[in-house]
């Protein structure tokens, strides 16, 4: 860590802003550009402060930077964008992306992207990274001549397709299932806090009625009308303080949402090791089918049925010349296969090393990060209970006094 | 004179319901002959012997009858309202099923204890059911048409599906007869009524009131007033103003009433979320591992949270909106009374016209006219003694109500705060230091 770059630069999306402007197929559309803004950290014991270099990237231009580190570190479990989408809303919270609530969370999501990866031992080296946050203009261009666009695509369709490795490793296999799980359990958790969210501030809004009533009521009474005009304006203040305490509690769902897509950065580790396994054993497999080849060529027995097996049975034997050729080239490919199986299985292996590494860096960055925001939960929680009490105490001494 | 049956501030978490009345007691200790029975006496040694508490719920030390005397004087300095000194002690408790063949219902047991004149023994000990509070309250009515008599909680239950014989529902009904029964006690007319000795005292209630025709036509005085068939010209600004005011106040308490109940429905609902989202987080726990005490932690704190909750709500069904309702009735039946004096005075106006028309001299008319006149005045001043009082006990009551929610809100809260901070050092921890 001591290495990493968010030691050395202060990274912060301090400002977003709406623009319109030509899209790709010359349609005018309507996004949020996001001001990022870096600076230096030099020794500001002089009172220097480093000059802030800035630029303006769009939502598209931050998913184009992960796509290229997911491809080129598979091993790695990267950092989750925050949603595209607005998702597990509850009635209050627009679902509109040019909602100004939305942005601003977004906007703070941004930044917690960047941070995350400038703070990686490993992601914060990569050149394309660190010109997203200091080169404005052609970052696009640099990234797609790495060409990891033709990675991605393949890499994309393998991901997605059903295939059985005949020996997976155990441990990718009980990770996959973990991330699988954890992904279904906080998508539970999230949907139900939204529900309890929206319950919640029902019944703190219907408490304003009584600041009307009693208002209402204290114009008819003598001696209580003081008392319930006051206790009515706590209720109204007990109805307001739920907003507050709502959008705080936004910013714990937010921290639950990035470790639902970081479940799914897990998923997509596994699901890369479960690839490499079945290019490896497919690649083995077709090894010892060309040797097996070569074999029946080279003795002349025929022991599976083949096409060959039957056209020289219909059309008469190959020549020895033939033969001879067909095994030479098979020789090649075998060696080839070989070398190939080699550097496929010294790749396996370093994967799976730096792939576990990762994990269990991730692992402890979750299991504290997971903690931090239950204690801010049960922190909140108890800020609720202490203002509920307030209020309630101040309308009591207002009753007292009917 | 302690003052139980009057509501007083409450300093502390206890509702002046829960505090034991000065004399109920399971002790079978009689106030014995040895008792001159008389209204002034403040009765302090029989205080002393019982259980004792000072509103704010701090046990009193009795074991001087100066103390005693001394608390008596406290809770009097606030009680007392029109200078009685109390003498009449009524508590309706213990509510047991009876299973008949024809029916089964629930009876109550109404404790007296008295040193009134008017009352044979010291003290008494019937059984009645509702529609024996039912008799009394028409009773009450008839012979005292120019009083209040406070409401009785309804007779048929009306919304929802409810157990007639549940616990929530014959506690709820028992505390509505006891307040009834001590409202009248109170009065300082109607605690004197012939019904409501023979309610209180008599072993076989059934038995009176078949015989109720045959003692009230024994009673000689006609006590029935005339309804109907006369229309009041205006009603005098006093009680004009006080019929606008419980419109009003009725319409205001409806209100009230919707509104708690849309608070109730609005924290079930989220209870029910509650009791889905906190086993969530047990679910996670069961997936980790250093995370599983905390998350646990959690769930088991919404828990406690989910309880609180539940018991919240429960005792705004019970406690509180019983009560507004209680106070709607009252309200009507006030209204009701208003229109009874409104006819009062309007046969008179009727017969004021009437002879001015005659322009005879009878000296038959001037008489019935005079009657006439007489209960009007009697009804306005009956009427107008008993709003003032009822005004002074609507404010006590409703102090004591609304402080009432206010307090359970405020230890649902305290109920949660609790909870949630028991687990910061749980979250806190770390799996080295353990």
């Amino acid at each position: 860590m001591e290495d990493c770059l968010a030691k050395k630069m202060e990274i912060t999306v301090s400002e977003a802003e709406k623009r319109t402007g030509k899209n790709a197929m010359n349609i005018q559309e309507t996004y949020t550009a996001y001001l990022i803004e870096t600076r230096a950290v030099e020794s500001q014991s002089e009172g220097q402060c480093a000059p802030v270099d800035s630029l303006w990237r769009r939502y598209s231009e931050f998913e184009l930077l992960r796509n290229y580190l997911s491809v080129t570190y598979p091993h790695i479990v990267v950092p989750p964008l925050p949603e595209k989408r607005a998702d597990f809303v509850w009635h209050k919270l627009s679902a509109d992306n040019m909602d100004p609530d939305f942005v601003e969370r977004r906007r703070i999501g941004l930044e917690n992207f960047l941070l995350r990866v400038a703070s990686h031992p490993v992601l914060c080296q990569d050149k394309i990274f660190y010109s997203f946050l200091t080169q404005e203009g052609g970052w696009k261009d640099m990234v797609n001549e790495t060409g990891f666009q033709l990675k991605a695509d393949s890499r994309l369709k393998a991901l997605n397709a059903t295939f059985r490795v005949k020996n997976p490793d155990k441990r990718f296999t009980e990770l996959k299932h973990y991330s699988d799980e954890l992904q279904s359990v906080i998508s539970h958790l999230l949907r139900v806090r939204a529900r309890v969210a929206d319950r919640l501030y029902g019944v703190y809004k219907v408490h304003g009625n009584y600041g009307r009533v009693f208002s209402e009521w204290s114009a008819i009474e003598k001696e209580m009308g003081d008392g319930l005009q006051s206790a009515g304006h706590h209720m109204d203040v007990y109805a307001a303080s739920i907003d507050d305490i709502l959008e705080e509690e936004e910013h714990y769902a937010d921290l639950l949402k990035e470790y639902l897509f970081y479940a799914e950065a897990l998923r997509a580790v596994c699901r890369k090791h479960e690839l490499m396994q079945y290019d490896l054993e497919m690649a083995a497999q077709d090894l010892t089918s060309k040797k097996q080849q070569c074999e029946e060529l080279a003795t002349g027995t025929v022991r599976t049925f083949s096409l060959k097996g039957v056209t020289s049975k219909l059309f008469g034997q190959e020549t020895a010349e033939q033969r001879e050729a067909k095994i030479k080239i098979l020789e090649e490919q075998i060696q080839e296969g070989e070398e190939q199986l080699k550097s496929k299985n010294l790749e396996g292996r370093d994967f799976v090393k730096s792939a576990w590494a990762d994990i269990e860096r991730f692992k402890e960055q979750k299991n504290h990060d997971l903690k931090e925001a239950l204690i801010s939960y049960a922190v909140l929680q108890i800020s609720m209970c202490k203002k509920g009490i307030q209020v309630w105490t101040n309308a009591k001494e207002c009753f007292s006094k009917m | 004179a302690a003052g139980a049956p009057k509501p007083l501030p409450s300093s502390g978490p206890k509702s002046l319901r829960e505090m034991p009345h000065p004399l109920a007691t399971s002790s079978s200790e009689e106030i014995g002959p040895a008792l001159t029975p008389s209204p002034d006496l403040l009765l302090p040694r029989s205080i002393a012997d019982k259980d004792l508490g000072l509103p704010n719920g701090t046990p009193v030390d009795t074991s001087s009858p100066a103390s005693s005397s001394s608390l008596l004087n406290r809770l009097q300095l606030d009680d007392d309202l029109d200078g009685e000194t109390r003498d009449l002690f009524v508590t309706v408790d213990d509510p047991k099923k009876h299973v008949c063949t024809m029916e089964t219902y629930i009876t109550y047991r109404v404790t007296t204890k008295t040193t009134r004149a008017e009352f044979d023994l010291p003290e008494y000990s019937v059984r009645r059911r509702y529609q024996d509070f039912d008799w009394l309250r028409n009773k009450l009515e008839e012979s005292q048409p120019t009083h209040l008599i406070p409401p009785l909680p309804e007779k048929f239950v009306v919304k929802g599906v409810v157990d007639r014989f549940s616990e929530e529902f014959v506690e709820t009904r028992r505390k509505a007869l006891d307040k009834f029964l001590k409202r009248i006690t109170d009065h300082p007319v109607l605690s004197f009524n012939e019904h409501f000795n023979v309610f209180l005292t008599a072993k076989d209630l059934n038995a009176y009131k078949k015989q109720g025709m045959a003692l009230l036509s024994k009673m000689g005085e006609s006590v029935k007033y005339v309804t109907g068939g006369y229309k009041v010209r205006s009603r005098p600004l006093e009680f004009a103003a006080i019929g606008e005011y419980l419109d009003t106040f009725s319409l205001k308490l409806g209100t009230i009433d919707r509104i708690a109940q849309r608070i109730i429905k609005e924290q079930l609902e989220y209870l029910v979320e509650l009791r889905e989202y906190g086993p969530v987080y047990s679910t996670w726990g069961g997936l980790e591992v250093e995370l599983s005490e905390p998350l646990e932690g959690v769930s088991a704190c919404i828990g406690n949270c989910c309880t609180a909750l539940e018991e919240l709500s429960e005792d705004m069904t019970e406690d509180f909106l019983p009560v507004l309702r209680e106070y709607i009735l009252y309200s009507e039946s006030m209204k009701n009374v208003l229109k009874k004096r409104d006819q009062v005075q309007a046969e008179y106006e009727a017969k004021l016209e009437a002879i001015a028309l005659k322009k005879e001299d009878r000296p038959k008319v001037p008489t019935d006219v005079e009657k006439c006149q007489d209960r009007v005045e009697c009804f306005n001043a009956d009427l107008k003694a008993d709003m003032e009082r009822w005004q002074n006990n609507k404010r006590q009551d409703f102090r004591q109500l609304l402080m009432g929610m206010a307090d359970k809100n405020i230890q649902y809260y305290e109920k949660c705060l609790t909870a949630w901070e028991s687990i910061i050092p749980l979250l806190q921890d770390k799996p080295e230091t353990k």
